[in-house]
């Protein structure tokens, strides 16, 4: 409130037109577009006090060649379907690996107290573990190929839905859990009817870190290990020194990230919870702060 | 149960050493050695005090950044708007690009990782520091207001203290991610630090080096988060202990 109201107070003196644009502007409506145009101004800045930093139209003008098909002055020429493909593939094949694994440890240290007591800290190294180490070891394991971005996928992200969902199965009420028991329920519609339902808030947590995670993973495990895949093309760029193309990469793969949020796993969630109270909110990043990022 | 955990960790790893090979996966009583060799030999401590001074004064830019920030958000409706989407999206943008931008710009340098810690540990701060301005007991900023105190003295007296545990559980939160940011960005460039000597091992294909470096620096943090932080912490609030025997 400090910021606005002493500008608005100045903007009062002046008077006339300018008192209603700045009004418009100092919005919070306007703050949006505002922080985007400081981004990019930013970009710009940087791109002015360093050298190697490339300016936003080099990188779209990269972008456009890229994306077309063109050449680039004759050196390669963009590709850029056949790598995302690649990748996706890569991608998509490690994180149903990850997440079957991760929903069976995950079942299996959230439900018996002697796994809990066993397992449950070599979880927490796996936890702690960086990806790029698994991606360092994967390579070393497979050589360059297919293999070493799958695995780095797998052995990055399984520990996430895993301990999501060992919270998830903790979390049943036990009176639900007993009653169920005394009225004989079966176990395959106890399975259905008490542990799904209740696990699936959790499921979709771990989904959620999983893709960010493995994203990450699958990423530098084709940078150091691949000859293909979004990865390698955003490494090509950086030791071809041609920053304009990394940079441009960059953005690609952002771009990847965020509609697979938005195209697949939002619409999921939406799926999987129409059971429940439409109004009750989603799990946001402010409630959970361990969503974000991934190393 | 703590013994039961670690003896199933170094099971499960001996399990799977003798599953896949000593050579592709050496078995902890190799790793073991040659992190005491490691250590021993004196190469760990000029490698670690680099990585650590990093990771501090990433954390030091960050918290003064993330308090600025999370101070505006808190504060004003404008501002949050503003910051709603760069902070939401520095959460979700993956680790590899800190790393590869902050060598971009600024080379194979101190800067790069620091860059990147400060970058990774800001949102955690921001949106902690405004979520623990709104909490703020509004009971204690009317009665400012009504004894004529000064803003300085407020925000010295009633919100500064009121943020500061909200600032060190952002630091926390953020301290596991910083920490792995730091050794990405020096793995892909740098000539010292404990990612240097992993990426050193990588292209020696020693699995066991990699191992033992990338434990060293897991084992330490966990004495730093365990030692340091919870210290600090207890030291800076202090005088809520002492509130507490009033009320």
């Amino acid at each position: 409130m400090t910021v606005d109201t002493a500008s608005l107070g100045s903007a009062r003196k002046t008077g006339g037109p300018w008192r209603t644009v700045w009004k418009v502007v100092s919005s919070p409506r306007a703050a949006r577009p505002a922080a985007y145009l400081a981004a990019f101004l930013g970009w710009m800045l940087l791109a002015a006090l360093r050298p190697r930093v490339p300016t936003p139209w080099k990188v779209f003008e990269f972008l456009w060649i890229e994306l077309t098909g063109g050449s680039h002055g004759g050196v390669l020429k963009g590709q850029w379907a056949h790598h995302v493909a690649i990748t996706m593939e890569r991608f998509g094949i490690g994180l149903v690996i990850s997440f079957v694994i991760g929903l069976a440890v995950g079942v299996l240290i959230g439900s018996s107290r002697y796994a809990h007591a066993l397992l449950n800290d070599t979880l927490m190294v796996f936890l702690a573990l960086p990806a790029i180490i698994w991606a360092f070891i994967t390579v070393i394991w497979f050589g360059l190929g297919n293999q070493a971005p799958v695995w780095t996928t797998v052995l990055t992200a399984f520990p996430f839905v895993s301990v999501n969902i060992v919270h998830g199965v903790q979390a049943i009420t036990p009176d639900l859990r007993m009653m169920s028991h005394s009225f004989g329920v079966s176990s395959y519609r106890r399975l259905r009817h008490l542990i799904l339902p209740a696990i699936t808030g959790y499921v979709f947590a771990g989904l959620r870190f999983a893709v960010i995670v493995g994203w990450n993973g699958v990423l530098l495990a084709e940078w150091f290990g691949s000859a293909d895949g979004v990865g390698w093309r955003t490494r090509y760029w950086y030791d071809a020194a041609r920053y304009q193309g990394f940079v441009g990469w960059v953005l690609l793969f952002l771009v990847i990230i965020i509609l697979i949020d938005r195209w697949i796993l939002a619409p999921m969630e939406r799926r999987a919870f129409r059971w429940r109270d439409v109004h009750r909110d989603k799990i946001t990043i402010q409630e959970r702060p361990e969503a974000l990022g991934a190393a | 149960m703590v013994a039961a955990g670690w003896l199933g960790f170094l099971g499960f790893w001996a399990l799977m050493t003798s599953i896949i090979g000593e050579v592709r996966l050496p078995s902890p009583i190799s790793v073991g050695k040659e992190m005491w060799q490691i250590v021993s030999s004196g190469v760990f401590f000029g490698d670690f005090a680099a990585s650590i001074l990093k990771v501090l004064y990433g954390f030091l830019f960050s918290i003064v950044l993330g308090t600025g920030i999370g101070y505006l958000m808190g504060r004003s409706r404008y501002w949050k708007a503003f910051f709603q989407d760069p902070v939401m999206a520095s959460g979700s943008i993956p680790g590899l690009t800190y790393a590869v931008m902050a060598l971009v710009i600024f080379g194979i340098a101190l800067w790069g990782p620091v860059l990147s810690v400060t970058l990774v540990s800001i949102p955690y701060i921001a949106l902690n520091v405004a979520e623990g301005l709104e909490g703020v007991d509004t009971h204690l900023l009317q009665m400012s207001e009504v004894f004529r105190r000064k803003p300085r003295a407020v925000a010295r007296h009633v919100l500064f203290p009121s943020m500061l545990p909200f600032v060190f559980a952002g630091v926390r939160l953020s301290f596991a991610l910083a920490w792995k940011v730091e050794q990405l960005t020096e793995v892909f460039g740098s000539s010292k630090g404990v990612g240097f000597r992993i990426r050193e091992s990588f292209q020696r294909f020693s699995v066991r080096g990699v191992l033992a470096w990338v434990l060293l620096f897991i084992i330490f943090m966990i004495i730093v988060e365990r030692v340091v932080l919870v210290r600090l912490e207890r030291r800076l609030f202090r005088w809520r202990t002492v509130g507490t025997e009033f009320s």
